[in-house]
């Protein structure tokens, strides 16, 4: 190693001290930590803490509460990426259609993304007021109980979220259609080929791989949801928009059971990771093939 | 050249001071005790609250008394105190705590405790149910400030009017029901409204459900559901409420207010609620003043006798005030004969002192006073026992999906009762 | 005839996305619109505007003291996550860094770390380190957060500048902060607005860690005071309205304002792959 390749090595771990430091105190020792706490029965308001060994994981795995919100994290993630993805393709493709205007319509829609969660959340609750909210006001007679019945709750639950994280897939795709040079829809013309055809054999395709980014993106964003449910119902009513990140907030904070609300973080820990795990690999594989 | 330019030196200077300031948290003030009062805002025509502080600061000069607002609901607040107090370093002195946090507070020590510095006689013209749950372990904790006890309400002109007399029994009160409504042929007039909520409320109504079925959620000895037959029939009992249309459907996402405004506006017949309504309800302006009444909570026919949840707010002193001799003088300020008797006047709280229910001023503002008082000493409290949160936060559920219909009565009980001892032995 | 066509389908897909905008406008009318017409609906326009939402916000709630916490905050978690994050992103993108595979595969794996999942260690640090309920405490988790990303996306800036001017620089002496200082960070500018753009939203946004590690005014954030917006006898829309208006207005307009940075932002972390 010659004496510019040491200084050169020697500078970068100057450079990522920092990173390095930051990130093992406050997000990897942590991460270790929550798995010691999750073995342990630990409440310190009552002076609890003993070693408890997998106690915890024993009872979750036969508790019905723990397996309902891993369910309604399975719907609410699927139900909120399909939608979003179907949804912001579609805003994209319109957006790109636009000769004149873009600038206005990308306004609107980064509206609904740049706010707050938890602002989105109360501009819903009042949107679902069951008298006086316009959706409710819209129907008349047919009203419904949007945020009190459990049927219809997570569905409900599901389109405040959804309005407001579609923009962002919108987004992504409309950049990557910015990126497709002309040529390319014009030789589909002079090949003779129409609207629906260009848009499903050459616009599609190419939208691909960022939507499969897209779609990592959001699912991970979307097992990790706390803020919009958390305010908009609390996980009610009667536990049908109780996601298992809310499960675990409320044992967490409701009642200080620190070791017990750290086991359903772990497994939403590991759920999260496990995702992203298979994800990236698929992503891998299609560079590879692409 | 120094590695760090000038504009460099300016821009982490901003920051750290920046930094520092925030770093401050709170302020610490210097000059006259500040002492800080933490209470739910009173509801009711006048608070009486700012005038007794201002009392207070009148009688000690050099002390400013600042009265902080917590949230709204009772579990809110448990939260907010928890994570404070939990913290070490809570910046307030006296609170305003729901009797049933009592044992859980002192057992944590939080709570100043007061035995040593009260005089002997003076928790005795408090009721002594309101003692009872301030006191853990044989030691007092807490001065009990007001009190409530669960209360059937009904519009007495429209039972008048059929004939008939307040149901001793819930299966006397839904055939009265039926007859009022098809005399009344009111499509907006519902029979029976209480709190059904995913919230401590609903713990209290399935509660009084449960003592009126002759069983309960927890015996002294620390059994939990004793009897999960008769549990189980209780809570199919409230759901059939529902499923019968005795109740309204709304029932299962209502809580005290919601409940109140309903039958205020007079959409009920019959209301389960605290005893601060009444003055709401015969308050100016009010669709059903002078025709609203009150009684015992109805039992069920094979069961046992209706009997009320009691509750109420006691003032505690944060065992690290800066101040407690001055915390502890003021909870005794509020808590005093003077400041009760306001409290009752202005904001229809009821005073946790028996005499002043026979207060010949009182009385003769809130007529109902003394059958209050017979109906408080009646009244039953919810466990007595530290981990009583821990415990209604994990039946919560359950109760609800009940309710809901999403689960079985049978089922709930059950898996109430599971997790209840997975999560006591873990305490204990 | 192909201009007229052109023009409607502009103006119906900007009509389309108004009228996904409409959960902002309304509530937009509701915070001006008077206390006793809000529950007495239809009509569903107001009689007349009122401010007394505002002034209600304004005077009586924690409002404009969260506005200051989240600006603060925001900003100095924007400043530090930039600080450490050039020069590791720097080292990840240009320099021979040991073990660099392992640092790069922990930073991915933190952009899948769920919030949930390091709340309650992160808790008991904070309570023994008594920063709870200040800037600080909740400044560095946010930074710690925000970092992962923040390094990801400005590596992808980096290795976009021409290698060239780096080594110019090297040619004249420059040591490491001299060149960062003076030659990458300048033409990382664009980039960097992007990224601080990125990171000041998401702190500003953030709530999970806000409404746990804060208790009072000194450091409520804007998410948190709404959330936990004071009701007494029942919920007060009006208000909440126009707090909800006021507490999105800022990332709204510094959104929209830089739009073209947001949209490079986004674009650079899935794009450039």
């Amino acid at each position: 190693m010659t004496g510019r390749e040491a200084a050169a090595r020697r500078r970068a771990l100057v450079c990522v001290a920092p990173t390095v430091v930051a990130l093992g105190a406050l997000t990897v020792y942590p991460g270790i930590w929550v798995v010691w706490l999750s073995l342990q029965h630990r409440i310190p308001i009552f002076d609890v803490s003993r070693f408890a060994g997998f106690e915890n994981y024993a009872f979750l795995a036969v508790d019905p509460r723990f397996w309902s919100a891993a369910r309604i994290t399975a719907v609410f993630t699927l139900g909120s990426v399909a939608l979003e993805v179907v949804l912001g393709v579609a805003a994209a493709l319109a957006i790109h259609a636009q000769v004149r205007g873009r600038k206005v319509s990308l306004s609107l829609l980064l509206l609904a993304w740049a706010m707050p969660a938890v602002v989105g959340a109360k501009l819903f609750e009042w949107l679902y007021h069951p008298s006086a909210g316009v959706i409710n006001v819209a129907l008349g007679r047919h009203a419904i109980n949007w945020l009190g019945d459990p049927n219809v709750a997570l569905p409900a639950v599901i389109l405040a979220d959804v309005w407001r994280t579609m923009p962002f897939v919108a987004i992504l795709c409309y950049a990557r259609l910015l990126a497709i040079p002309a040529d390319v829809y014009e030789a589909a013309q002079v090949d003779g080929a129409g609207r629906l055809a260009t848009l499903t054999r050459i616009t599609l395709p190419l939208l691909g791989r960022i939507l499969l980014l897209a779609i990592l993106f959001r699912t991970l964003d979307a097992l990790r949801a706390f803020d919009i449910m958390f305010v908009l119902t609390g996980g009610g009513p009667a536990g049908a928009t109780e996601t298992l990140t809310i499960y675990a907030y409320r044992a967490l904070f409701q009642t200080l059971q620190i070791g017990f609300g750290s086991a359903v973080s772990v497994v939403v820990f590991a759920l999260v990771m496990a995702v992203a795990w298979a994800y990236l690999r698929l992503l891998r594989t299609g560079t590879v093939a692409a | 050249m120094s590695v760090i330019g000038r504009r460099s030196a300016w821009a982490l200077g901003l920051m750290a001071w920046l930094l520092a300031l925030g770093g401050c948290g709170a302020g610490h003030e210097r000059g006259p005790v500040t002492l800080v009062f933490k209470y739910a805002r009173i509801l009711g025509n006048a608070d009486p609250l700012p005038e007794l502080l201002r009392a207070f600061e009148a009688a000690h000069p050099d002390v400013r008394v600042k009265g902080e607002a917590l949230p709204w609901a009772s579990d809110d607040q448990h939260q907010f105190y928890v994570i404070n107090l939990e913290g070490r370093s809570p910046g307030f002195d006296v609170m305003m705590l729901d009797c049933i946090w009592v044992p859980e507070f002192a057992r944590a020590g939080w709570l100043l405790d007061l035995t040593s510095q009260l005089a002997p006689d003076e928790l005795a013209p408090y009721f002594p149910s309101a003692v009872a749950s301030a006191t853990y372990n044989g030691r007092v904790w807490a001065l009990p400030w007001n009190f409530n006890v669960g209360l059937l309400y009904y519009r007495a002109d429209l039972l008048t009017k059929y004939g008939l007399r307040p149901p001793e029994t819930f299966e006397e009160m839904i055939d009265q029901v039926r007859r009022i409504r098809a005399g009344e042929r009111d499509p907006a007039l519902n029979g029976y409204v209480w709190q059904g909520k995913q919230y401590e409320g609903l713990v209290v109504n399935v509660l009084e459900a449960f003592w009126a079925n002759g069983t309960t959620v927890m015996e002294d000895d620390g059994k939990v559901f004793p009897d999960p037959a008769r549990a189980a029939d209780a809570l199919k009992f409230l759901r059939g409420l529902i499923t019968m249309g005795v109740s309204p459907a709304w029932t299962t996402a209502a809580d005290e207010e919601l409940s109140r405004r309903a039958f205020g506006d007079g959409h009920a017949i019959f209301l389960r609620n605290w005893p601060y309504a009444m003055d709401l309800f015969e308050g100016q302006g009010s669709a059903v003043r002078g025709k609203v009444a009150f009684a015992s909570l109805p039992g069920r026919a094979r069961g046992a006798p209706g009997v009320g949840s009691t509750g109420g707010a006691h003032l505690g002193v944060s065992a690290r005030s800066r101040y407690p001799e001055l915390a502890l003088a003021l909870a005794r300020h509020l808590t005093s004969e003077r400041a009760q008797r306001a409290i009752a006047l202005g904001a229809a709280l009821s005073p946790t002192r028996q005499a002043l229910y026979r207060d010949p001023e009182l009385v003769r503002e809130r007529p109902a006073m003394p059958r209050l008082e017979a109906l408080a000493l009646a009244g039953r409290p919810r466990p007595v026992i530290p981990y009583y949160l821990l415990l209604s936060a994990t039946v919560q559920p359950e109760f609800s999906a009940a309710l809901v219909g999403v689960k079985s009565p049978e089922r709930a009980i059950a898996d109430a009762d599971a997790r209840l001892a997975y999560f006591l032995q873990a305490v204990r | 005839m192909r201009a007229r066509v052109r023009a409607l389908v502009d103006a119906l897909v900007v009509l389309a996305l108004a009228a996904y905008a409409i959960p902002f406008f309304w509530q937009l009318l509701t915070s001006f619109k008077p206390e006793a017409e809000l529950l007495r609906v239809p009509p569903l326009l107001p009689s007349r505007l009122t401010f007394s939402h505002y002034q209600v916000v304004f005077s009586q709630s924690l409002m404009p003291r969260a506005l200051g916490n989240s600006l603060g905050i925001a900003t100095l978690t924007t400043v530090l996550s930039l600080a450490a994050g050039v020069p590791a992103a720097y080292a990840v993108a240009r320099l021979p860094l040991p073990g660099k595979r392992w640092l790069l595969l922990a930073i991915v794996a933190s952009t899948a770390f769920p919030q949930i999942a390091t709340v309650s260690p992160l808790y008991l640090l904070m309570r023994a380190l008594e920063l709870r309920d200040t800037w600080a405490g909740l400044i560095l988790v946010h930074a710690s957060f925000a970092l992962p990303l923040t390094i990801w996306l400005l590596a992808g800036f980096v290795r976009e500048i021409p290698i060239e001017a780096e080594e110019a620089a090297s040619v004249d002496g420059a040591g490491l902060v001299a060149t960062l200082r003076w030659v990458v960070v300048p033409l990382l500018a664009p980039g960097l607005a992007s990224t601080a753009l990125l990171t000041f939203l998401f702190s500003w946004n953030e709530f999970l860690f806000a409404y746990t590690f804060t208790v009072s005014e000194a450091s409520r954030t804007i998410p948190v005071a709404l959330a936990l917006f004071p009701g007494v006898f029942e919920v007060p829309w009006g208000d909440i309205a126009a707090a909800s208006i006021l507490a999105s207005l800022p990332p709204v307009v510094i959104v929209i304002a830089l739009q073209r940075f947001l949209v490079r932002g986004l674009v650079a972390g899935a794009v450039k792959e």
